[in-house]
């Protein structure tokens, strides 16, 4: 159990320093079991601060959407730090982002929670449906309890962890200033084993897979937005001279923009989840994602987001790497 | 209005009936998604959801229209595409879907008359089901309006037990109906009974609520406020809440073309995207995040019923369903009439 009074306290601490800005966090969400994301400016705002395993959203991207806008002359920006409230998967956008020098390292305060697994949302509110008031959700060792009405719940975690938490290999923060809590270490192995399903399948049963998929998507690009690395200061999918994609909403487009955005992510995807949880066609975004981390895992023994020294891997060359691939 | 009740077993005989001279829309449900598809038979119909993931809006007003062909070049020239007049049926329409259409009419009906809506608006018959079990985020009673009105419907379909109880409140469903008397009964007060019945309880089962009593005139004075930025904080800016919106109706015009062949296509566009309102010169009216999703609520509760003289959202609770951050519009809206201006 993460100690809310500690974390508040320290994003108190944090908000008032002069040479940070805001703190982002979560908050309780106007119904049911949303969690939503929380801005303090001022000690007070922090009184809203929570920590539940309801607090799934990966906060990292709202470093990459600070918007600045253009300045009168003579107005210096803003260039004070942003506090930020990561969980381990969380952090490791942050690794990745500072790694590819999209963020510089001083320029964010980072609160890490060493996280014991969140909840996936579809599964509690196919489970405990139709709630409009709030409801609290804690951790207990390997059970999640859900309060409802005065009524407990406790269910355990197995059933209610979304894919991501099931394989988690950094639980603690990678990179943090203030830790809330005690270190965890993982035992949990990602073993890749809903991508060998795929893999198994014929080259023509799994292009059919993937039509029924990228028929539905709506090109609403929330899978983008949401996503911490998806941070370019124009999406190659907004371009309009060259337009490498049409806007046309049709199944060749479609699987245009799914996989590029996939191919884009390669090497530097850390495995949040995010675009699949925020998908709201259902498209198993993830799998994509998980493919391609396999196959580099496999290619250059490489793990994104996990050392903040280290280079993107597009960006570095090992003498070592394995490279079976190459005759 | 005619009131007649369909027993529950003729339900497939009617679709079928209907099937010999419409086309016909429905809800299906794939990999978990419901959505309003073709079906060729009723044996696909899923009738147990409670909103479809995208809006009915989708068959009148596509993703993609193609307005026109061309041939590119110095010899180009331009074919018109067939006008289609395909006989259309959509089933299972809800009512705040349908109302949604009466919304978007004032548009595609405005100063500029839409010939693609309109042929497929025209050509359409809504045949709506009441919601018996409103989902969580349903509020169109904020509207004055329930989960069982037959207004923008043809005809309305309201479970009451073992039979629809059935409401043909436009000469449209009346001529549909026509020779298929046989599979329906004269409803009894009973039965008009038991649809009130059903009507008040799944009324009551809707929890949220939103004011919207002079909230024109209120968010006239607050348009400045910082709130609107406070709002705006966490949007993502992605398309969730306007392309899964039964009245939202902005669009793009694209041109795509090889060389020797091309359409001009219409697609839909959301006000959250920046490059909505870019301009040619690089200028953008409204660069920041803040102003986008101002403008969203101001389109739906201030602009709209200054143009219309209707409120541009019917509740169908979509938006705030599928946010990713949860922006509330009923939670945005509350707090807005608490905002000092």
């Amino acid at each position: 159990m993460v100690d809310e009074n500690q974390l508040r306290e320290m994003v108190k601490k944090t908000v008032s320093r002069d040479d940070v800005k805001y703190v982002v966090g979560y908050e309780k969400g106007t119904y049911g079991f949303e969690v939503t994301p929380s801005f303090a400016f001022t000690a007070e705002d922090a009184d809203n601060f929570i920590f539940s395993p309801l607090c799934v959203n990966n906060l990292a991207t709202y470093l990459m959407l600070e918007e600045k806008p253009l300045l009168p002359e003579g107005e210096e920006p803003d260039t004070r730090k942003i506090g930020l409230v990561v969980k381990g998967c969380d952090s490791r956008a942050v690794v990745q982002i500072i790694q590819e020098k999209g963020l510089k390292r001083e320029d964010v305060i980072i609160i890490g929670i060493p996280c014991t697994g969140v909840v996936d949302l579809k599964k509690i509110k196919a489970r405990f449906p139709g709630h409009t008031k709030n409801v609290d959700v804690k951790d207990e060792d390997d059970k999640f309890v859900v309060t409802i009405d005065g009524k407990i719940h406790k269910i355990p975690k197995e059933e209610l962890l979304p894919d991501k938490c099931k394989h988690c290999e950094y639980p603690t923060p990678i990179i943090y200033d203030i830790l809330i809590g005690k270190e965890i270490k993982s035992t949990k192995k990602e073993g890749y084993r809903e991508i060998e399903l795929l893999e198994k399948l014929s080259l023509e049963e799994r292009w059919s897979y993937w039509e029924k998929q990228f028929d539905r998507c709506i090109r609403c690009y929330a899978c983008r937005n949401v996503c911490p690395l998806c941070y370019c200061k124009e999406c190659m999918v907004d371009q309009l001279s060259p337009q490498w994609i049409r806007r046309s909403v049709n199944l060749s487009e479609n699987t245009v923009w799914n996989l590029m955005r996939a191919y884009h992510l390669a090497g530097r995807c850390i495995g949040c989840g995010e675009c699949e949880r925020v998908c709201p066609m259902d498209i198993p975004l993830m799998k994509l994602n998980k493919k391609l981390e396999k196959e580099i895992k496999e290619m250059f023994d490489y793990t994104p987001g996990v050392k903040v020294e280290e280079k993107p891997l597009l960006a570095m060359f090992k003498p070592d790497d394995p490279e079976d691939f190459i005759l | 209005m005619e009131e007649m009740v369909l027993p529950k077993r003729n339900l497939p005989k009617f679709i079928e009936k209907i099937l010999v001279n419409y086309q016909v829309f429905a809800p299906v449900e794939e990999d978990g998604v419901t959505m309003f598809k073709q079906i060729r038979d009723f044996s696909v119909v899923n009738l147990g959801f409670s909103n479809s993931k995208v809006p009915p809006k989708i068959l009148l007003f596509k993703q993609t229209e193609t307005l026109f062909k061309f041939t590119p070049g110095t010899k180009g020239k331009i074919e018109p595409v067939e006008k289609r007049e395909e006989k259309t049926v959509v089933f299972g329409i809800r009512p705040c879907d349908a109302k949604a259409f009466a919304i978007l009419d004032y548009v595609f009906k405005g100063d500029y008359e839409d010939p693609y809506y309109l042929t497929k608006r025209k050509n359409t018959v809504l045949i709506g089901l009441s919601c018996t079990q409103p989902a969580l985020n349903c509020f169109c009673t904020s509207f004055d309006d329930t989960p069982a009105s037959p207004k923008h419907v043809d005809i309305l379909l309201t479970d009451i037990g073992d039979k629809y109880y059935v409401e043909i409140p436009t000469g449209k469903g009346k001529q549909l109906l026509k020779d298929m008397n046989k599979l329906f009964g004269s409803a009894s007060e009973e039965d008009s009974k038991k649809k009130k019945e059903v009507e008040k309880k799944a009324v009551n089962f809707i929890s949220r609520y939103q004011k919207t009593d002079g909230l024109v005139e209120k968010l006239d004075k607050i348009f400045e406020n910082p709130f609107w930025k406070k709002v705006a904080m966490k949007c993502l800016g992605c398309g969730i809440c306007t392309y899964l919106c039964p009245t939202c109706h902005c669009f793009d015009i694209q041109d795509e073309a090889t060389l020797s062949k091309g359409a001009r296509v219409r697609v839909w566009d959301t006000c959250m995207n920046p490059e909505y309102t870019l301009q040619a010169s690089g200028y953008n009216p409204r660069p920041s995040r803040m102003n986008r999703v101002r403008n969203r609520i101001y389109h739906k509760y201030n602009y709209y019923p200054k143009n219309f003289d209707v409120i541009a959202c019917v509740g169908c609770g979509r938006c705030i369903d599928y946010c990713p951050v949860n922006i509330d519009i009923i939670d945005v809206v509350t707090r807005a009439w608490e905002v000092r201006g």
